[in-house]
């Protein structure tokens, strides 16, 4: 992309014509530093805030607890095995993006799953229509 | 000569809050920004004579303030400030001593330029000069940083306390109203 200032570069170039005097910049760091006054330097305060001593104790607090929660929902995994059928169509059909079918075809649910699910909604209905009954 | 001691800016900053390494300190920072620091100046004063004073009135304004230094901003930062403020200082002083008026450009720092005997620029230089020289302040600090200097946006912001945004906006009107001026006494 073309610079919005390459024609003053091409027509200036970066030297202003500016020059100084020979050594100026040793004679001028020689000079400056021997006229330096005398100051007081009040020593810097290497005390750390309550935030810098209790962070290293937060975070592994927080890593433990991390660690924690993983292997909780490991081992509840580990011991319900697969995901509940019922629970997971339930989802499904819940979820508006969800496309049902192609979650059924892909295997992830069996037969037996899907009349389990028919059969809990259709005991929730029998329910709810005895409530209104009433 | 004995070969320059390599910059180590964190190292030095540390010495700088230490009442026995501090002016040692100080003399590494001098002799590691003096430079930089004396060619922006130039570009604002123009004259050697007037930005060596500046310049000097810079370290000096830095070493007595450097107990306040905290090593918050860059050190660079932080001295380009002082030298950037000075500069101002400076100029407007010498409007003042001029019988101009502060909202006053620039130019006529550059009017005495062909007989300065510290430089050796053309005409072409004297007259890029004087374009610079009649921008507004903000503008002139800005094109001096970026175009001589090349100095990224971000660290301009911080120098000038201005959003990356106003200052390439600023860049961009400087570089249209310098090559108008020239354009016109071409």
């Amino acid at each position: 992309m073309k610079r919005e200032d390459s024609t003053l570069l091409t027509k200036y170039g970066k030297n202003p014509g500016f020059k100084v005097p020979e050594n100026y910049f040793e004679d001028f760091n020689k000079r400056m530093a021997d006229m330096l006054p005398e100051v007081e330097i009040t020593p810097v305060d290497v005390k750390p805030t309550m935030w810098q001593r209790v962070r290293p104790l937060i975070y592994m607090a927080a890593m433990f607890a991390g660690v924690w929660c993983m292997m909780t929902v490991f081992s509840h995994f580990t011991a319900t095995g697969n995901l509940d059928g019922v629970h997971a169509v339930a989802e499904k059909l819940n979820d508006d993006k969800g496309n049902v079918d192609e979650f059924i075809m892909s295997g992830a649910v069996s037969d037996y799953d899907i009349m389990n699910y028919e059969d809990s909604v259709m005991m929730s209905n029998e329910e709810s229509s005895e409530d209104n009954n009433y | 000569m004995a070969a320059r001691e390599k910059y180590d800016e964190a190292q030095v900053i540390e010495q700088l809050h230490n009442q026995a390494t501090c002016r040692a300190a100080f003399g590494k920072v001098i002799e590691h920004y003096s430079s930089q620091l004396y060619w922006q100046i130039r570009r604002m004063v123009i004259d050697h004579d007037d930005a060596n004073d500046v310049l000097q009135n810079t370290f000096l304004k830095a070493w007595t303030n450097i107990d306040n230094f905290r090593g918050d901003a860059k050190l660079s930062t932080w001295l380009y400030k002082i030298a950037i403020n000075e500069s101002i200082t400076f100029v407007n002083k010498k409007k003042v001593m001029n019988q101009l008026s502060i909202d006053d450009d620039e130019s006529f720092l550059v009017n005495q330029l062909e007989s300065d005997e510290w430089f050796d620029g053309d005409q072409a230089q004297i007259n890029l000069q004087k374009a610079i020289a009649a921008l507004p302040e903000k503008q002139r600090l800005v094109f001096n940083l970026r175009y001589y200097d090349e100095m990224k946006y971000d660290e301009m912001s911080e120098i000038l306390g201005t959003s990356e945004g106003a200052l390439k906006a600023s860049y961009h009107h400087a570089v249209k109203k310098i090559e108008q001026y020239l354009g016109e006494r071409e």
